[in-house]
């Protein structure tokens, strides 16, 4: 009986996953699929792949593609650095005293805002142009290197790793208490280990595995982000989703199909992203 | 999962669940639509029917003059004198068209939407998916002060207005520069690209409306004068004379701003660059919006406007009302307000907005005549009289859909 019943509402939470997750995702991949071969769609005129053809031939997509990947993996490979550096070297100021809750403030802040701030400070007539031009540095704020709008995405990237280090640190600290890493690190001293050998075959392995889920969700986070490449990036190329929504509401309304296809491609590739990573982390017992 | 709950599942779904998603589908269906004949009804009973109605507009919001404008001057005129309340919401051009696309494809039979402010391009677009009422504009009362035989307000992107939307304000482009910085501006296009390159930096535009309408004018320029691509798109026209074009912008694209590496998304971004000090030039589609902007403390008092040798496009904007729209008694009345004299005049105060009107001065009562023809002169633009000899009409929209898609290939992606 108490088998029957839990069995069932297993049985409705399952439905219910269906419905609420699976359901809408899969409808929508259909409709974008549909969409992008002409079976759906007010302009449609029948099945066609003349839209794929055509995103294609140009490009665009594929720089798109490899922009945010680059995007993603800079951020990633920063802000877990950067937020490691800082728990690992500033275990006690992060610990007590004014560093301790100031770190934690870019968490509050919207993308857009970071977007908007890092812009203030660095486009050509920014804060950092007008500093630099008052203390003599450069004679012109056109001398101000170009860190906004730039071939690098030097802005975008800049404003990730704001937002994203203070959370790094966050669960990095949480981790080193959960997982016990000093006394780990204690432990391996004893036995003869250099403080050096403690940080690098202990410490960080252990909170980069305990990790490694969180880090391929900011990876997935980053690559699909809207607002802060939108405000930060160039024309040319975009990252995926700026492409994306500038394909779906362009001028040209024949070209709507192409923004289905390349949100087609950023879902798959982003659902065997996470699929890969809950799989490997399942086995590692990292999730 | 075991076999047996799933019956049981879906009875309990069925006894409960089903009522509550019925409920929740009631719900989405919204409010329904006027329901009487719009066309044969008199203006009285379409005044009376307004009567009540909430009328949601959407448009651009990114000017605090407009805004204050429409929402501080018209909402309170049309509720008091109507009873009809104006809602405004934040929307333009391509995001409404993608708004009422998924509308209609979702076979969605009533709009969330009543009106909307539009211009060429939209109006091509929103004609091209047949999501615009219409016509309706013989029905207003005050259109009769409307001319509609003027190319520049019957004749929308080279596509008559037909009735699909309603003339609001009419504008021409200026290119607007420091006259503290730059004593001589170029007035042709030689001369403007010996200036670029003479001052590295210090010129750009933005990829967007006003700066594929300053493209298009030096288009027309290239192309032999306004007549050469007048009338429905002819790629064997455009794509001569746009080869020229391409080759013009990309000869001086390495002394833009930013080495023409990266141009602004908007001209609210072209704007900024311009009083920040980083460029030496901006323009805008309307030639009322120097004294705007200068009066907002944006734009120095030294900042002069003109138009080029080669000219500049005049164009109205507009509004529309919703095929599927649930108010449209509100909507017509809201649109008659929009075209009185008196919303008009007001509208043509470079201290209210500064848009130019739609209304043919000489079809108005002697009273109303006068107070035009008086009406405050702008103080850092020329008067519109000065720059009409040189106006432009607008080519057919697949040119501007054209430049911007080959602007994207021909001058941005190329290195």
């Amino acid at each position: 009986m108490i088998r029957s019943r839990h069995n069932s509402s297993g049985a409705f939470g399952m439905a219910l996953f269906a419905l609420i997750a699976l359901l809408p995702i899969g409808f929508s991949l259909g409709y974008a699929a549909a969409y992008s071969v002409g079976l759906a769609g007010l302009l449609s005129e029948g099945f066609t792949l003349e839209h794929w053809a055509r995103l294609f031939s140009d490009g665009e997509v594929g720089r798109a593609f490899g922009l945010s990947l680059y995007v993603a993996a800079v951020t990633v490979a920063l802000s877990v650095s950067l937020a490691l550096a800082l728990l690992l070297f500033l275990r006690r100021p992060l610990k007590e005293g004014p560093l301790s809750y100031v770190i934690y403030f870019p968490l509050a802040i919207p993308a857009t805002v970071a977007a908007f701030l890092v812009f203030q400070l660095f486009s050509g007539a920014g804060y950092a142009a007008r500093w630099l031009l008052h203390f003599g540095v450069i004679d012109d704020v056109a001398q101000m290197p170009n860190l906004v709008n730039d071939p690098y995405a030097f802005g975008i990237i800049l404003a990730h790793v704001s937002l994203a280090t203070p959370f790094f640190i966050l669960l990095f600290a949480q981790l080193y208490e959960t997982e016990k890493v000093e006394a780990l690190a204690e432990t391996a001293r004893t036995l003869g280990a250099s403080r050096r050998a403690c940080l690098y075959r202990v410490a960080v392995p252990i909170l980069l595995t305990r990790s490694f889920t969180n880090v391929i969700l900011l990876f997935i986070f980053v690559f699909g982000s809207y607002e802060i490449p939108l405000l930060l990036g160039r024309q040319s190329p975009q990252m995926v989703s700026v492409l994306t929504m500038r394909k779906y509401a362009m001028f040209d309304l024949t070209q709507k199909p192409e923004a289905f296809i390349v949100a087609w491609l950023y879902t798959a590739l982003v659902l065997a992203l996470i699929g890969w990573a809950f799989r490997s982390g399942r086995a590692g017992g990292r999730v | 999962m075991n076999a047996a709950a799933t019956p049981d599942l879906v009875k309990r779904l069925s006894r409960r669940s089903w009522v509550a998603l019925l409920v929740l589908l009631a719900g989405c269906a919204g409010p329904k639509a006027d329901e009487f004949d719009l066309a044969a009804a008199p203006w009285a009973d379409i005044e009376a029917a307004a009567r009540g109605q909430t009328v949601n507009l959407v448009m651009w919001t990114g000017d605090p003059y407009i805004n204050a404008y429409v929402r501080g001057y018209v909402a309170p005129e049309v509720r008091d004198r109507y009873g009809v309340t104006l809602n405004v919401s934040s929307g333009q051009g391509n995001q409404l068209v993608s708004m009422l696309m998924t509308e209609q494809e979702a076979g969605k039979p009533v709009s969330e939407f009543d009106m909307m402010w539009i211009n060429g391009e939209t109006f091509y677009q929103l004609r091209q998916i047949d999501a615009l009422f219409g016509p309706f504009t013989d029905h207003l009362p005050n259109a009769r002060y409307i001319d509609f035989e003027n190319p520049f307000i019957g004749i929308d992107f080279q596509q008559r207005v037909d009735g699909y939307e309603m003339p609001w304000g009419n504008v021409q482009f200026i290119l607007i520069y420091d006259g503290a910085r730059v004593s001589e501006p170029p007035r042709d296009r030689e001369a403007l690209a010996a200036w670029v390159k003479a001052h590295p930096g210090r010129f750009t535009f933005d990829t967007s409306f006003a700066g594929m309408t300053f493209l298009k004018t030096l288009l027309i320029d290239f192309a032999g004068g306004p007549e050469a691509l007048a009338g429905p798109f002819d790629a064997a026209r455009y794509e001569p004379v746009a080869a020229k074009l391409w080759a013009y912008v990309n000869a001086i694209k390495p002394y833009f701003w930013k080495s023409g590496e990266t141009f602004p998304s908007g001209v609210a971004q072209l704007h900024r660059l311009f009083t920040s000090g980083e460029i030496d030039f901006t323009m805008s589609n309307n030639d009322g919006e120097v004294d705007n902007k200068v009066l907002q403390g944006l734009f120095p008092e030294t900042t002069r406007a003109y138009v080029p040798d080669f000219g500049s496009i005049q164009n109205s904007h507009y509004m529309g009302i919703v095929k599927t729209a649930p108010h449209k008694a509100g909507a017509l009345v809201v649109c008659n307000f929009l075209i009185s004299p008196e919303a008009q005049l007001r509208k043509l105060d470079p201290q209210v907005w500064g848009d130019g009107t739609v209304l043919d001065v000489d079809r108005l009562p002697p009273e109303w005549q006068e107070r035009f023809r008086h009406a405050p002169p702008r103080r850092f633009a020329p008067r519109r009289a000065d720059i009409e000899g040189r106006a432009l009409q607008e080519l057919a929209p697949e040119y501007m859909i054209r430049l911007y898609e080959d602007f994207r290939t021909e001058v941005i992606e190329k290195r």
